[in-house]
């Protein structure tokens, strides 16, 4: 089920937020828990026990691991859990990719699994995994209640697109939480934001990059709106996701870590990759980069471990070369920064900031090319290779019909409006707390209009 | 306003959106139809064990809720209101405003639909007018994004293109362009046809070409019943209505319409006033829908008939040939299959023969049978 639905909005999410209020608070974490499988189950049917079994697997692990602390036993459950469930997200997601390769190499033609993979796999895999580290590690102990376990990997706001919430970081609230307006205000805030950036600019961007990728019109403006928009699309859409995730989080009593903090204003990539998708990067740092060594290496190895853990990310965004690709472009551009830029971006904001936005854009582009080959063509379009034209009619036309569009997810992408807000705040709060209520109420109704809207399909033979 | 105050509000305000609309999601009646769209809106999906696993019913719950959803023609509009006046969108589902009109975009010519349309032809020439000494006839009549969608920066079909197609494939029919012979104020505001006060050069100059002369007078009177053209539904916003004027003489008074809707002859009218008023408005003209309706001028001064093939561009027009035929007979082979013509009309000898068809009918020409 997608939260920018009305089955989410208008059926799924009152009513569990009925029961959630009339359950007594023991019973709170039951409610969430069967509701996030009814939530999953809506989705994907068929891989809700996959997701079970995992869960069931990784408590079992983490109360074995809690078990034999201190004796080697301890280690190979764990890696037990590990295996499993990386083999798992490894067969699910990345067989086909496999075995297209190798049939690309040996010459072979194994036949291809053809798998659906599952809706959220990758991030409630890398939420079991911090779980069982976690506990091997005695950052936290043990969950021996298997509902409260179940009720955190399973919890609907973040399982199928993030961000990846660690146990140790909901720990306590998975037990113990409040329960205010002010947390319900918060989080209600937070949540209709979320939907607007993803139904009211996310998807016009989408929509944007359809009609370009339609087009036989194209242009180097075209090309380049194309990627901004792009760029814009992932952003609003994935953080929107986020905001939402984080929204209802707090509507229940949780407390999410940020996922995304204005990455287009970063002076660097390396900035911007603290600044993007953070709970992943985080992740990869903690239970990937520090574990082969991190910096306390030598030379060589911390250029192989960056690449390891670079190559990891991308393919983490699906199995497919140019995910490797985008990974590997961020994995050594960050190396080059390091060793040459850092210290010249810092004193040259500017020029930092175009440079990173340049060589962002570009890394989405390789994100969304359909191959390799379209790797080169989408790249080339943008420097004007194929002879193709400055400017086309269909270029005009698209900046005419999405150029509002494109600047407010511009200016939406920056600090900008929330500073306003907040400065307005400082000198009317009164007029500003009126004013969120009316604009938060005006959001929810505009995006409940572009949901119904979704299924506007008039009978093509009215007109004659 | 303090913020603890703020908070507690918001939260109030929230919980009434979002249950409110949710109760009426659930307890509201479900609609059958929905006028604004001309279509049957879905109802709610069948469960089976199959169908819940293979997501078949989620799939359809979600269209079902998308179109049961309360107050939904008032959301659309909401949504085509932002798309235009919030993100400056230039169009909205296809939809565009220029120049005081709305209209919908073209989109590409459809080659395959192009070719089905010339092969329906075909078959119709070939099977009742081939061997007939006929004199036959070929109009289109362009959308009316011919006059605004290019010249307002919007994409336009290839028009020239589209009809030069057409053209090769109906090289037994003489065409007779009227393209620079109709404006955009030729057409509705709200909706894609054309205006029946403005057609009587037109039908003169169609007619001329066919080597007949019409220059009746006709007097101008307004359908008491505000016209909101479909594109008003389409985009569920409040726009200003047309208005319907229908024109009447002596001789259109003196016309005996033969209506033949149910396969059998029965009365007709030329202007259906209780269909104008039950559906839409267009339907004034020649009842709207229907396989094939006679005009039938007793005081003509020639025995000449005309046969139109036609879509409903040609419910305006065709009284306006009957003044110089003793008989005109207009004929939509979407309510009827072609094959089964030859039962139903005698195809007269020496008649004129006239194919009046729309861009967009012949760019979607899937219904012509």
């Amino acid at each position: 089920m997608l939260f920018s639905s009305i089955p989410f909005l208008y059926y799924f999410l009152p009513c569990v937020l009925i029961l959630y209020i009339i359950a007594p608070k023991k019973l709170k974490n039951s409610v969430l828990l069967l509701s996030s499988l009814f939530f999953y189950w809506w989705g994907e049917p068929r891989y809700v026990i996959l997701m079970v079994i995992n869960i069931v697997f990784g408590y079992v692990c983490g109360l074995l691991i809690e078990k034999f602390r201190g004796r080697a036993a301890s280690k190979w459950f764990l890696t037990l859990s590990v295996v499993v469930s990386i083999g798992l997200l490894g067969y699910f997601k990345y067989a086909d990719f496999l075995i297209d390769n190798f049939n690309a190499v040996t010459g072979l033609s194994v036949p291809l699994l053809k798998i659906a993979l599952p809706i959220g796999i990758s991030f409630y895999t890398f939420q079991l995994l911090s779980y069982t580290i976690d506990v091997y590690r005695g950052d936290v102990p043990a969950q021996k209640n298997p509902i409260t376990l179940a009720a955190y990997v399973a919890l609907f706001p973040q399982l199928i697109a993030g961000p990846i919430v660690r146990y140790s970081d909901v720990a306590l609230q998975l037990n113990e939480r409040t329960h205010s307006f002010e947390y319900i205000s918060l989080g209600i805030r937070r949540f209709i934001i979320g939907l607007a950036k993803k139904v009211l600019i996310g998807d016009a961007m989408f929509a944007l990059c359809d009609v370009f990728r339609a087009s036989g019109d194209k242009s180097v403006l075209f090309y380049w709106m194309y990627a901004i928009a792009f760029c814009l699309h992932v952003y609003f859409d994935f953080s929107g996701y986020s905001d939402m995730a984080i929204g209802l989080g707090k509507i229940f009593g949780f407390d999410f870590l940020e996922n995304f903090n204005y990455p287009f204003i970063s002076k660097s990539a390396s900035e911007f990759w603290r600044r993007w998708h953070m709970s992943l990067g985080s992740w990869f740092r903690d239970y990937v980069y520090i574990p082969m060594g991190g910096n306390r290496v030598g030379k060589y190895r911390l250029v192989l471990n960056l690449l390891v853990v670079w190559m990891l990310t991308g393919l983490w965004h699906g199995a497919a070369w140019n995910f490797v690709i985008w990974g590997l472009y961020f994995g050594i551009l960050l190396m080059i920064e390091k060793r040459f830029l850092a210290k010249f971006l810092e004193k040259n904001p500017v020029i930092g900031h175009i440079y990173t936005l340049f060589l962002v854009i570009i890394s989405f582009v390789i994100f969304n090319a359909a191959d390799m080959r379209g790797i080169f063509s989408d790249i080339g379009g943008l420097f004007g290779a194929g002879g193709i034209p400055l400017i086309s009619k269909e270029t005009v036309y698209c900046l005419k019909d999405y150029g509002v569009l494109l600047i407010m997810g511009i200016v939406g992408a920056t600090p900008l409006m929330k500073n306003i807000a907040l400065k307005l705040r400082e000198k009317k709060e009164s007029v500003m707390n009126v004013a969120e209520i009316v604009f938060l109420a005006v959001l929810l109704i505009m995006v409940t209009a572009y949901f119904v809207d979704g299924s506007f399909s008039p009978f093509l033979y009215f007109r004659f | 306003m303090t913020t603890k105050t703020k908070n507690i509000v918001q939260t109030a305000v929230f919980a009434v959106l979002l249950f409110a609309l949710a109760f009426a999601c659930w307890f509201g009646r479900d609609k059958d139809f929905s006028n604004d769209e001309r279509r049957v809106l879905a109802s709610f999906p069948e469960i089976t064990w199959e169908r819940l696993l293979n997501v078949e019913f989620m799939k359809d719950f979600d269209t079902y809720s998308q179109d049961q959803f309360p107050l939904r023609d008032t959301f659309r509009g909401v949504k085509t209101a932002a798309q235009f006046y919030v993100f400056g969108r230039a169009e909205t589902n296809d939809l565009y405003m220029a120049e005081g009109h709305i209209s919908k975009l073209d989109g590409e010519a459809s080659y395959p639909m192009l070719d089905h349309a010339a092969e329906r032809f075909q078959y119709l020439y070939d099977t009742y007018l081939a061997d007939k000494n006929m004199n036959i006839y070929f109009s289109v009549v362009p959308d009316k994004n011919y006059f605004m969608a290019e010249s307002n920066g919007y994409p336009a079909l290839d028009y020239a293109k589209l009809t030069g197609y057409m053209l090769d494939k109906t090289q037994y029919m003489e065409y007779i362009d009227i393209y620079d012979k109709l404006y955009l104020d030729d057409y509705y505001c709200t909706d894609s046809h054309w205006r029946q006060e403005n057609l009587p050069r037109i039908a003169a100059y169609i007619a001329d070409k066919m080597g007949v002369k019409l220059d009746a007078e006709y007097t101008e009177n307004v359908l008491n019943i505000p016209f909101e053209g479909v594109y008003v539904g389409q985009s569920a916003l409040p726009l200003k209505p047309d208005t319907i004027v229908y024109l009447t003489n002596e001789i259109l008074e003196n016309c005996i319409v033969t209506s033949y809707d149910t396969g059998t002859a029965k009365p007709g009218v030329m202007y259906d006033f209780e269909k104008a008023e039950k559906g839409d408005a267009y339907d004034l003209y020649l009842s709207g829908a229907n396989p094939f309706v006679t005009i039938e001028n007793p005081n003509a001064e020639t025995d000449r008939e005309l046969y139109i093939f036609r879509d409903s561009f040609g419910s305006s027009i065709a009284p306006l040939f009957a003044e110089g035929y003793a008989k005109v007979t207009v004929i939509d082979i979407r309510y009827v299959q072609s094959a089964f013509l030859g039962s139903l009309i005698d195809f007269t000898n020496g008649s004129d023969v006239l194919f009046l068809y729309s861009t967009g009918m012949l760019n979607s020409s899937l219904g012509l049978r």
